[in-house]
């Protein structure tokens, strides 16, 4: 029954068309910001090369499509929440406002069933949509702008061999997938208790918003906490770019994202299965 | 419990915070019979439709299904099959997809959706998104959702409102042929014409409570009641209580409101002429239970 159920929720999604915003958002951007780079390549160059640039002589170009990827990446993560809780955000919230729950929940299913459906589509469509966002700036990057060694900053500037990089950017992707299905997690509880679909949005985006300013505020007791808030890790897939990587800190992420999305899921289930649906 | 007690409603009550929707509500069904829950808007008819399709969830006492209660089972949702209200359908898409993903959850034959579309005149339709059905189709739409998967039991709540006077009859002949396949069919409704038309049990809820349970035949023998229009009230009542079969209801300088196994000509001979008698009409109206 299962198996019915996520293909119902499938089917539900595939056929609105706001589950393609994030999707045309990305394609239209990235290909904007590759050419910016590609046009801004001397003033990035001047940059990254600093004061090195008055002692040593540098031959070839630091841009191409890795570091154009990885700049693109680490600039435009911490919009992806947005475009991440668009499904989750309305995946309850708008059967509620429409009443269609009215039918789909007077069937002999469960509702722990359905709410499982629910989830599973949520998780799938973050992880494709970020998958998306990784796989297609790379792609966009790589034609545009060739390939190379990664120059990143790690203690300096780091140079990461070409035959590394997509193992790199692989766990980048998964370091920050773990974080994004944190948040669709949040987004989809809020929903289960919502009847529109903005407020899971504002109230999910308002919590990232608040916990990455957490993050950046030195202060004794924000710095205590950030560890155990799953916002304090959303910059965290840069670390995929370090040498060696911090396998440590990807393992705390992992088990902070498990925690949270585990509450948020429990909160959903308990709202929702014990609900009364009057709408 | 005898075995005609299809589906037995037991002291059901649903409170929300202080204010009762339902309070100890209790009747019973029987088989392949088709009862009219009648009642004011707020008088709790929706609720009870939300308790028996499970969207409501807690509540109090027990609702039995041929014995067996309905609490922890999904008994009642296998055999049944529901339309809440509005027609609430996905409108972005087609009604194939529709009946196609209820189909799902039933693991009802896929074949089925052609055959209940036709039942419903639909079938030339299935193509087109619901949101480019008008407001009787999609009704029409939502009874097919109901029977797709041939539930012996079935429950409309206000399966007529917005529909015009041809959609009424239409849903009404589409109701009464589900009937006649043997279903049990429950209808919520507060438009009392469709009740006579339709039911053979009438059930009257106000304010939570249950104010009626009757067959139709007997309600319409039992309660014949009379509307007397006339000039001179005084004179009528007088010698109408005189009458042993006649009992005055209700009365002012216009009107009399009788009571009586009496034929209209047997009363209209016991009202003196003086009175002048405008109009006299049967009343079954079970209309004053709204009151």
């Amino acid at each position: 029954m299962i198996n019915h159920l996520i293909i119902n929720e499938f089917l539900k999604i595939i056929f609105r068309k706001r589950t393609y915003i994030g999707f045309l958002l990305i394609i239209v951007l990235i290909p904007f910001i590759v050419w910016a780079i590609d046009d801004g390549g001397t003033a990035l160059e001047k940059a990254i090369y600093g004061q090195l640039s008055d002692s040593f002589f540098f031959v070839g170009s630091l841009l191409n499509g890795f570091l154009a990827s990885y700049l693109i990446l680490a600039v435009l993560i911490n919009h992806m929440p947005f475009l991440s809780t668009i499904v989750a955000a309305d995946i309850f919230s708008s059967e509620y406002s429409k009443s269609t729950f009215r039918f789909y929940l007077t069937r002999p299913v469960s509702r722990g069933a359905v709410l499982l459906s629910k989830i599973v589509i949520v998780i799938c469509y973050t992880t494709i949509l970020l998958g998306f966002f990784f796989g297609y700036s790379l792609l966009v990057s790589i034609l545009w702008l060739g390939t190379g060694e990664l120059a990143v900053f790690d203690k300096g500037i780091l140079f990461l061999a070409e035959d590394e990089i997509f193992y790199r950017f692989t766990i980048a992707f998964l370091a920050s997938n773990f974080v994004m299905t944190t948040i669709s997690c949040l987004c989809l509880f809020i929903s289960t208790v919502s009847r529109n679909s903005v407020t899971p949005i504002i109230i999910t985006i308002s919590i990232v918003f608040i916990g990455t300013a957490i993050s950046l505020i030195p202060i004794d007791f924000f710095d205590s906490i950030n560890p155990y808030l799953f916002t304090g890790y959303i910059n965290s897939f840069l670390v995929a770019f370090n040498e060696p990587i911090p396998w440590d800190h990807i393992r705390n992420l992992m088990t902070i994202c498990i925690l949270w999305s585990a509450l948020f899921l429990s909160l959903s289930f308990y709202f929702f299965i014990n609900g009364d649906i009057i709408d | 419990m005898k075995m005609d007690d299809f589906i037995h409603f037991d002291n059901v009550s649903k409170y929300f915070g202080d204010n009762a929707a339902l309070e100890k509500v209790c009747f019973k069904i029987k088989k392949n019979s088709i009862v009219g829950l009648l009642g004011p808007n707020g008088s709790g008819k929706s609720t009870l439709m939300r308790i028996l399709s499970g969207l409501i969830i807690s509540w109090d006492g027990d609702i039995y299904l041929e014995g067996d209660s309905i609490r922890g089972s999904n008994t009642m949702l296998k055999r049944s099959g529901f339309l809440i209200e509005d027609p609430s359908f996905y409108e972005y898409l087609t009604a194939q997809q529709n009946l196609t993903m209820f189909s799902r959850l039933t693991n009802t034959d896929p074949v089925e959706i052609k055959k209940v579309l036709k039942k419903v005149d639909l079938l030339n339709e299935k193509d087109k998104k619901v949101s480019e059905y008008s407001y009787g189709m999609k009704q029409r739409l939502g009874i097919a959702q109901a029977i797709l998967h041939d539930p012996d039991i079935l429950f409309f709540d206000e399966p007529n409102n917005g529909l015009d006077p041809n959609g009424i009859s239409t849903m009404n002949q589409t109701m009464d042929n589900l009937n006649k396949e043997g279903k049990t069919i429950f209808i919520s409704t507060h438009i009392l014409e469709h009740v006579k038309e339709l039911c053979t049990h009438v059930i009257v809820l106000r304010d939570g409570k249950l104010v009626l349970d009757e067959s139709m035949e007997d309600l319409i023998k039992n309660e014949d009641r009379y509307i007397i229009k006339l000039n001179n009230t005084q004179i009528a009542i007088d010698k109408l209580k005189l009458h042993s079969a006649i009992k005055v209801v209700d009365s002012n300088d216009k009107k009399i409101i009788v009571k009586s196994t009496l034929s209209i000509h047997d009363i209209i001979s016991i009202i003196p002429l003086e009175s002048e008698i405008n109009s006299i009409s049967r009343d079954p109206n079970i209309s004053r239970l709204f009151r």
